[in-house]
């Protein structure tokens, strides 16, 4: 397939996880994360690699230690595990909905069918992942979390020189403009409202064609592949970056 | 034991009681036989010893002791009883000794005991007998020794002997029988299940006649078994598929690792074998991913939260999901839903199983082909229909492409987990939709969607 894909090594200056370290630094201040985690090693693999991108996390093993912990330290975020010992990770955060907290929690399961997925939402969750994850998708899922776009009544987008006119519909970088078809322009627009945030392709095709599977096919890169065709012309510095095995970026040239 | 188990058998038991109720019947009509041509036969000796009387009464007294007398003497059988009395109680002529106390004169004809001199012994007899006293004053007896009812109630106790026993035993013998048999082909069904309880699959219950229930019921079971049969080993090939699909990525994934960590010299080296490894794990994590999935959508019993879906948008959002990837195929896709036709059923579910079609429809057309999806109606049908001009499927592969894991081996270069279309049988199935697969080249697949009967 003559795909129109870039790996990150063709892009020069952008490791692999310099990204979402810089990312992470963007914030003002230290996102606190609580963890809630009934495995041990599993919550350590994950709070070694959110302290390293950044966040600063706080651990609890069990439901009813974890909802004190989101009640006293009042997190940014929370990662709740659905099976707990004390008290059901859904109880702790329905609880704390009650309660009126609307700290953005990311729900962990094992528990991977969709029905368990639309009940861990309903519950009052804001994102669900199936384990076992890749932790580049969790710590994605949290930096979205954690920066979820204000509802901007703005009609124009704009990263860097890129440009989107959400009434006429039309893109532009700079002095040329783009004729985006009605599907690149979703996907562009969902990424000009999250710039300089690891999309992961799972998040995308949740988000922008809201499909509830993973196709066979790759669908998102393809889909990728035709819009920075259009967005990063041919001498043009490339602005849509391919995080190998992790998903895309919109960045504005520097 | 097991000789005797037939006795305490409920059969056996049921026999035993329908012989007893068979017996009582029998007795009791017998009995009622009995009972009306004993007294049919009292009846008529009556009538004929009243008869009698009347005869002999009318006569003069000469002419009655004469009549007496020649009565007594014409019979040889000696069940004719004769005697006429003076008034004073004195018998003047007949065969019995003094008249019964019992007996009333001038009364109907009635039982009374006499006691015979024609005969040795005085012998005692209960006979039938009128007496009638004369114009003269003598009382004239005659009667009739009714043995004839003993003779017959003889008689109906050897029919009976000769009927009832033989049918009662006939009853529990056939009863005894069919416990038998019955408990033959229960022991036969017994060990036979207890041999594919064992593992023994290819077992098969016992069956004779097509018409007989048992063996209708054994018919069934067989169905079920065979069913059941094809079904594990199935499995079990589907197991072996699984472990050998998983395997292969997961080998690749252990061979980087071993080799990276002997060979890898610099971090990029590392870095590189880590990813390798971390795809082969991803294609195994992908397989069991898509295995829960389908397991999650056949026990799915989701039919509450169906909602109408209007196929037309659904099938043109599919088609412009995929069109970048068939273009990228030089492959033609094209839509066509003329009408705004919708069904009842779960829309992700519906995407899902149409963007496996298409998705595999554009994996198998070779460059320069053509996709088409296409909604339509046929008969009191909704059709959406996938055609490609692909190989298409062969006869035999049709049944097999639906199974878990089957790739055809035309195609097992192309990479795909394999499990694409058993996960739109399950979703088909779902819905009480149908699911066809059109052999021959150009391929193409239906879901036919009935209409709603309600």
């Amino acid at each position: 397939m003559a795909l129109n894909m870039v790996s990150v090594r063709d892009v020069p200056g952008i490791p692999n996880q310099g990204i979402v370290r810089n990312l992470a630094a963007v914030e003002k201040h230290m996102a606190r994360v609580l963890l809630i985690e009934d495995d041990g090693e599993t919550a350590e693999e994950i709070r070694a690699e959110l302290t390293d991108r950044g966040f600063d996390v706080d651990w609890s093993a069990n439901g009813i230690e974890g909802l004190d912990k989101a009640r006293s330290t009042e997190p940014d975020a929370m990662i709740v595990d659905r099976l707990l010992p004390g008290m059901d990770g859904l109880t702790v955060i329905e609880t704390l909905r009650k309660e009126q907290v609307r700290t953005p929690v990311l729900v962990l399961s094992a528990l991977g069918a969709v029905d368990d997925r639309v009940r861990g939402l309903r519950m009052g969750g804001d994102d669900y992942l199936t384990k076992p994850f890749a932790i580049v998708e969790l710590v994605a899922r949290m930096e979205a979390l954690l920066r979820r776009p204000a509802e901007s009544r703005e009609t124009t987008l704009k990263v860097g020189a890129l440009e989107l006119d959400l009434i006429e519909r039309t893109g532009r970088r700079g002095d040329r403009g783009i004729e985006l078809l009605p599907r690149e322009f979703r996907l562009l627009e969902y990424m000009m409202r999250r710039p300089d945030q690891l999309l992961t392709r799972a998040m995308l095709l949740e988000e922008v064609w809201h499909y509830k599977f993973v196709p066979a096919t790759n669908l998102v890169d393809v889909h990728m592949g035709r819009l920075r065709h259009k967005v990063d012309g041919p001498d043009e510095a490339p602005m849509i970056h391919n995080v190998r095995g992790a998903g895309f970026i919109l960045r504005a040239v520097p | 034991m097991r000789h005797l188990q037939f006795a305490r058998s409920n059969t056996f038991r049921w026999a035993f009681m329908v012989a007893g109720v068979f017996a009582a019947f029998i007795l009791v009509l017998f009995g009622f036989i009995y009972w009306q041509i004993d007294g049919y036969l009292i009846a008529r000796s009556d009538r004929v010893i009243t008869a009698q009387l009347d005869g002999i009464a009318g006569l003069s007294p000469e002419r009655r002791l004469e009549a007496t007398e020649e009565r007594l003497r014409q019979d040889p059988r000696g069940v004719q009883v004769a005697a006429i009395f003076a008034a004073d109680g004195r018998r003047m002529i007949g065969n019995v000794e003094q008249l019964p106390a019992e007996l009333r004169i001038d009364g109907p004809a009635q039982g009374a005991d006499i006691v015979r001199i024609d005969r040795g012994d005085k012998e005692r007899q209960t006979i039938r007998a009128i007496a009638q006293r004369m114009t003269n004053g003598d009382v004239l007896l005659l009667g009739r020794k009714v043995d004839e009812a003993s003779e017959i109630s003889h008689v109906v106790g050897q029919a009976l002997a000769l009927g009832l026993l033989p049918g009662f035993l006939l009853c529990l013998l056939a009863g005894a029988w069919l416990s038998v048999r019955a408990q033959r082909r229960v022991e036969e069904v017994n060990q036979r299940v207890r041999r594919i309880i064992a593992g023994d699959l290819s077992e098969r219950l016992p069956h004779r006649a097509v018409d007989e229930p048992f063996s209708k019921l054994a018919v069934i079971v067989n169905g079920m078994l065979d069913e059941m049969e094809t079904m594990i080993h199935a499995l079990a090939g589907v197991g072996n598929d699984i472990a050998h699909d998983l395997r292969t990525p997961l080998t690749r994934a252990r061979l980087a690792l071993e080799r990276g960590r002997t060979n890898a010299h610099s971090l990029e080296q590392l870095q590189a074998v880590v990813d390798k490894a971390i795809a082969g794990i991803d294609q195994s994590l992908t397989i069991i991913t898509a295995l829960l999935r389908l397991a999650e959508i056949e026990n799915s019993r989701r039919s509450a939260a169906f909602d109408d879906v209007a196929l037309q948008d659904m099938l043109r959002e599919v088609g412009d999901i995929y069109e970048p990837i068939a273009e990228n195929k030089n492959i033609a896709l094209h839509v066509e839903a003329p009408h705004p036709l919708s069904v009842r059923g779960d829309r992700d579910l519906l995407i899902e199983a149409v963007a496996n079609l298409v998705d595999n429809a554009i994996k198998f057309t070779p460059e320069g082909g053509t996709v088409d999806i296409r909604l339509s109606r046929s008969g009191d049908e909704t059709v959406v229909s996938v055609n490609d001009s692909g190989p298409g499927i062969s006869e035999q592969e049709r049944e097999a492409v639906l199974r878990r894991f089957y790739r055809s081996d035309k195609i097992r270069n192309t990479p795909g987990v394999g499990l694409g279309l058993s996960l739109v049988a399950a979703i088909v199935k779902l819905h009480g939709f149908r699911l066809t697969i059109q052999p021959g080249p150009a391929c193409r697949v239906e879901i036919a969607c009935p209409d709603r009967r309600d």
